[in-house]
């Protein structure tokens, strides 16, 4: 037993310093990389008094949020922060995929450090109930005493209150960035104008099936690659040129959730057309956003319809496997209706919530505000989002261009981006520089889009149903969904859908939400 | 002599302390040597179990268990009137029982016909490459087999088509779930389950084939008069112990097997735990499912147990 023991000790020690030299060589970190993440504790308790005999002592911060990307980030942006805003820093970081389960049990066990991200909006509503118990503070009151903090915009902080007060900081995120990436030089090839509405989008995609764009004599191309995302993927993209209302829609002066509208049927049914040609990867409803990926960059598929700005991550692999590959952004599709539409997000993707566990009083807070008032200056800003002048990125008129090395950002850079409050107008960070001209068009493109776009009645409302089953309610419709397109149940089996979501809570939180729209 | 012998006990006689301390001290080591497991079993197994009473509480992890509220069987009578509980609940016996008709009975057969095999350095090559597969994680099964039956190029349908048949959707189709999900636990773990067969068949007594063998037995008679009894109480305790694990079915390989279509055969009590309770922070509703879960899976142990001793064999306790 002891000998057993001992080993498995000895076998953990050895296993444990291997990955951690394993990571700091491959990051061409700093050599304290593995010393400092090793040593996270005490800095929570130690703030407070730590800050106190002179301001000049940097204060001590303890962050969580959730990782993007497969590593851990080397210390060389956090360094470069610390220095620029009198800080100690400790990142804690945790795979994005399991994010949730690791917020709630460590809210659970009171463990939450004194800067806590969510991942999304999803996780937001979940964490509503924990907000409403007074276990985060609300810093509404405090923020006018921030002049950067201050500049937020208001009507996106509006969106993220709880009851009317504000509790968190916001990641800006442009409102619509969905559109189509297509392969243009297969458009060119097979003669075909760039599409300007629906049908033409579809005609595209089964074009891209039927005519052999890439001119090999095989039928070995699809039109559309999508994945099991009714959401993120293409679904909701195509729903909103129906003019879809974007999750509830007014009805009779009355909301009514998105999936009771006659244009998600016809939605579902420009889906199902896609599908039953042949023209998109028939099983979409199992496909992972890697193989989805996978579909479009191997030179398999033509089209993708999603967020824009991964365009510049599929041409990458795309030229890798063909060479004379040309991609292209596209938006301001028309519906039938001949208006074009777009569905937005309600201006964040994530927010920062500060707990109450982790911060005693109001001084600890305002000091870890002030931090982030700190991030909200240009340099900071630049840093925590670009990267370092020269290193990462260089300025080219007046815009920030990212090194050709993606593999560095994607290293030491893109683990800290996602976690930068506000937007460009706010923080005064620099605006990106592209090269690649689907990009630049993409760019214009989410512009434009926000004259279009419809946005969520609801995001700003709540409904306390909605919190607690909304989730798990959503999965009937996103299932009868999926089994409309792929022709297993006909309207009427997806009416019984909607039916069987009223009859276990969808009706009230119809009325919920309708209490607390008119006011 | 006699009286040497009496002499010592005679010396012992004003004891201590009771038997129990006497044996303790007589035995201390052996109680040194059990301690690590016993304080391994106190700590991590039954110590948690304390908070099981979270699952008749509405628990807030901010008031912690003492500060949040009793509300008694609620969330048992919310997970028995759930709509979709009894579908879940046949989905995940229903799994079971394809466990233990098609995967159970394949590492016996396959410890048998390596047992048989002549040559040894092939045995031991064979057994290597069965057992492999074990170690690799569901993930990169479930991808490889999408890769393999997809229907967009996947090897499997385009060997289909070239015998001119229908193209099967084996991922999104409820009827090919259990055979997929099945085909991929044999696949995984079959070899593996052959170690402890084959461990109770090297300890078979030679002399009994021999004697089988000069009474003019033939290959299968021995298979079937000497080594399956033989490794007949391995075979029910390792039935038994199945049956006590009756409700895991692995939730990481059936969560990823999981979609939109299937999910009327493939939600199974474990996945339902993570989308329903889990992920919306719902701790309470969780523990208890996974209270229900246990307790049926006690059921399920201890009728096999009776059930064994009933026919004559020895059980697991």
């Amino acid at each position: 037993m002891n000998k057993k023991g001992f080993a498995f000790l000895l076998g953990t020690v050895m296993s444990l310093s291997m990955v951690l030299t394993a990571c700091s060589s491959n990051n061409n970190s700093p050599a304290n990389n593995g010393g400092n993440q090793a040593t996270p504790t005490t800095s929570t308790e130690a703030s407070p008094e730590a800050s106190e005999p002179a301001a000049e002592e940097p204060t001590e911060i303890t962050i969580m949020l959730p990782l993007n990307v497969a590593q851990t980030p080397p210390d060389t942006i956090k360094n470069e922060i610390e220095k620029l805003t009198n800080t100690k820093l400790t990142y804690q970081f945790f795979p994005a995929d399991t994010y949730e389960d690791k917020l709630n049990t460590t809210l659970a066990t009171g463990g939450l450090p004194q800067v806590t991200y969510l991942k999304n909006q999803a996780t937001f509503v979940q964490m509503k109930g924990a907000i409403r118990d007074g276990q985060f503070w609300e810093i509404g009151p405090l923020l006018s005493e921030f002049p950067n903090l201050n500049k937020l915009k208001p009507l996106i902080l509006n969106n993220t209150k709880v009851d009317g007060k504000l509790y968190s900081l916001y990641i800006g995120r442009p409102l619509a960035r969905q559109g189509i990436i297509y392969r243009k030089d297969w458009a060119d090839s097979l003669g075909l104008k760039t599409p300007e509405t629906v049908d033409e989008v579809i005609a595209m995609a089964k074009a891209f099936t039927e005519q052999d764009p890439d001119g090999d004599k095989k039928a070995n191309t699809i039109g559309l690659a999508d994945r099991n995302d009714l959401v993120y993927g293409a679904f909701k993209t195509i729903a909103s040129w129906y003019a879809t209302p974007n999750n509830w829609g007014e009805k009779d002066g009355k909301l009514e959730p998105d999936f009771t509208f006659p244009q998600y049927t016809a939605a579902m049914d420009a889906m199902k057309q896609i599908r039953d040609a042949g023209a998109m990867n028939k099983d979409f409803a199992a496909t992972s956003k890697t193989d989805q990926i996978s579909l479009f960059t191997s030179g398999k598929a033509g089209l993708y319809i999603g967020s824009m700005s991964d365009i510049d991550s599929l041409n990458k692999d795309l030229i890798k496997n063909v060479p004379t590959a040309v991609v292209d952004t596209l938006a301001l599709i028309k519906g039938p209706n001949g208006e074009q539409a777009t569905w937005a997000i309600p201006g964040y993707n994530n927010v920062v919530l500060f707990p109450k566990s982790a911060i005693k009083d109001e001084e600890a807070l305002k000091k870890v505000l002030a931090f982030y008032d700190k991030l909200m200056t240009p340099e900071v800003a630049n840093t925590m989002f670009w990267g370092i002048e020269g290193t990462h990125y260089t300025v080219e008129e007046g815009k920030a261009k990212v090194t050709e090395d993606g593999d560095l950002i994607e290293r030491e850079v893109k683990g800290f981006k996602d976690s930068l409050i506000g937007e460009a107008e706010t923080n005064g960070m620099y605006e990106g520089f592209y090269t690649l001209p689907g990009r630049i068009n993409a760019e214009a493109f989410t512009k434009e889009n926000e004259k279009i776009a419809i946005m969520d009645p609801t995001a700003a409302l709540d409904s306390p149903t909605y919190t607690e089953k909304g989730v798990e309610l959503q999965t009937l419709i996103t299932d009868a969904t999926y089994k409309y397109i792929y022709g297993e149940i006909d309207k009427v089996g997806f009416d019984k859908a909607v039916e069987e979501w009223k009859k276990r809570g969808g009706d009230k939180i119809i009325e919920e939400f309708n209490a607390v729209y008119k006011k | 002599m006699r009286e040497v012998i009496v002499h010592p006990e005679q010396v012992q006689a004003p004891r201590t302390g009771s038997g129990i301390t006497r044996r303790l001290r007589r035995n201390i080591w052996l109680y040194v040597m059990v301690l690590p497991g016993l304080l391994y079993f106190l700590i991590f197994k039954y110590a948690p179990m304390f908070g099981l009473i979270i699952a008749f509480q509405d628990f807030k992890p901010f008031k912690g268990i003492k500060g949040s509220e009793w509300v008694g069987f609620e969330h048992f009578n919310r997970l028995f009137t759930e709509p979709d509980f009894l579908n879940i609940l046949s989905n995940t016996l229903i799994l079971f029982g394809f466990n233990l008709l098609f995967y159970f009975p394949i590492p016996i057969v396959l410890a048998l016909m390596l047992n048989e095999l002549r040559m040894n350095s092939f045995k031991r090559l064979f057994q290597t490459l069965i057992y492999l597969p074990h170690f690799m994680s569901w993930v990169i099964i479930v991808s490889i087999s999408y890769v393999m039956l997809t229907m967009d190029g996947g090897i499997v349908n385009a060997v289909l088509e070239q015998f001119g048949l229908e193209k099967i959707n084996f991922l999104l189709s409820p009827e090919w779930f259990r055979p997929t999900y099945i085909l991929q636990v044999i696949w995984r773990e079959a070899g593996w389950g052959t170690i402890i067969y084959l461990a109770a068949m090297a300890a078979i007594d030679p002399q009994l084939y021999e004697a089988a063998r000069m009474d003019g037995a033939g290959r299968v008679q021995q298979i079937w008069h000497i080594t399956l009894p033989a490794i007949r109480s391995v075979i029910i305790v390792l039935l038994i112990l199945k049956i006590g694990d009756v409700l895991e079915l692995g939730f990481e390989h059936v969560y990823l097997l999981l979609n939109a279509m299937n999910r009327d055969v493939a939600e199974i009590i474990d996945t339902y735990v993570y989308t329903a309770g889990l992920k919306q922070g719902k701790f309470s509703y969780s523990t208890a499912i996974g209270l229900f879960k246990s307790v049926i899976g006690l059921v399920m142990v201890i009728s096999a147990n009776k059930l064994s001793k009933k026919f004559g064999s020895e059980g697991i306790y």
